[in-house]
């Protein structure tokens, strides 16, 4: 075994590698590098101020720096994720600073395989932004696009406007979207938000189908795509 | 960090760094929390002198006018796929520049890609450690 391959165990001072997706790479430091097996766009998206970039940002990790990002601010992020031992290359745009609908460029909602809408479960505005965000979708985004709704600021659950059930009427309501709250601050639920989006998109492609061993991938969904995988909890029931 | 084996900055070092055919022996992490960017043999070794700001912030955020605290720096890891990287941010664009930044922590700028070119990802050997 060439130890180049190794990747060492750094001390890294116990704050980072919580996240699964973390966990899942340096799992892998016995393989030698190989290319990634998909290759998935995912954008962000929603109205100004709901978290969209910290939910970019707490994906990946604990810290938020300054040093490079409060002059000039990051664009879009290439990201490694491994899911039923694929490896899965993202690259995750967030749509920040260009917030309003028509400002974001068609550009944007054509390639991606994952949509994540955010709205801020304390602000009722960007709740009722989401029907003019889909319409943008509908535009211009691809059908197949895996779509997830999500109700960030779950840490400021005191000043909740928009219920949950709000939230998971809304996503009921149009075919295939996915719905969770989360909270960036804290990381509750992030990781899971973007590897049950990845996870969902992965399902849908050919590419022999993983039939073995995901049970104990991060995220025991079905392979079928037609099968509802077991989602954030108790999914709409409404109207 | 106290890693003597890590990534020698030195330019001595710098052949353990690179294959017979130019490449990467390493993976390429972040030297602030480990996250990998590259991992070996994905990019080649190539020199260009490139200006990069510095990955300190100055007391002073201002950066007065025209003159931005930095390195020019010659020795670099040249990709020429952004799919290439295992992990690496992109910053907004200064003028015709993107900056490569750490993904995780996002410490930078560790790179430079110029959007004239989209075939050309740069990092900076010495801004990077190597494992």
């Amino acid at each position: 075994m060439d130890p180049r391959y190794d990747i060492p165990r750094r001390a890294t001072g116990g704050s980072s590698n919580s996240s699964p997706a973390l966990g899942a790479q340096s799992r892998r430091r016995k393989m030698p590098p190989r290319p990634a097996d998909f290759k998935l766009q995912i954008i962000i998206i929603g109205s100004r101020g709901v978290g969209k970039t910290s939910l970019m940002e707490r994906f990946t990790d604990d810290t938020f720096c300054e040093a490079c990002k409060s002059t000039v601010g990051v664009d879009f992020k290439i990201k490694t994720v491994e899911l039923r031992e694929k490896k899965i290359r993202l690259q995750i745009w967030d749509t920040a600073g260009q917030e309003r609908f028509n400002s974001i460029t068609s550009a944007y909602y054509r390639g991606a395989k994952g949509i994540v809408l955010v709205y801020d479960i304390t602000k009722q505005e960007t709740f009722e932004d989401l029907p003019k965000w889909m319409k943008m979708v509908d535009k211009y985004a691809s059908e197949e696009a895996e779509l997830l709704l999500v109700g960030n600021k779950l840490d400021c659950e005191a000043d909740r406007i928009i219920s949950r059930q709000q939230g998971e009427r809304f996503a009921s309501r149009i075919s295939g979207m996915r719905f969770c709250e989360s909270s960036a601050k804290d990381n509750f639920n992030v990781d899971e938000i973007f590897l049950k989006l990845v996870d969902d998109i992965v399902s849908k492609m050919p590419l022999e189908a993983p039939s073995r061993e995901f049970s104990n991938s991060v995220l025991s969904l079905q392979p079928e795509p037609e099968v509802l995988p077991e989602l954030p909890p108790p999914r709409m029931r409404c109207c | 960090m106290d890693n003597d084996q890590e990534g020698s900055k030195e330019s001595s070092g710098r052949t353990d760094l690179v294959s017979e055919d130019g490449k990467n022996t390493k993976s390429v992490l972040c030297e602030r929390c480990g996250s990998k960017v590259l991992c070996p043999a994905m990019a080649v070794f190539t020199e260009k002198e490139l200006f990069l700001p510095s990955m300190r912030k100055k007391s002073s955020p201002g950066t007065t006018e025209g003159s931005v605290d930095g390195d020019t720096l010659t020795a670099h890891w040249l990709v020429d796929d952004m799919l290439t990287f295992e992990n690496v941010g992109f910053t907004n664009d200064v003028g015709r520049i993107k900056y490569l930044i750490c993904a995780d922590c996002e410490i930078g700028p560790i790179g430079w890609h110029c959007l004239d070119d989209k075939k050309k990802f740069y990092v900076a050997l010495d801004r990077v450690n190597h494992a």
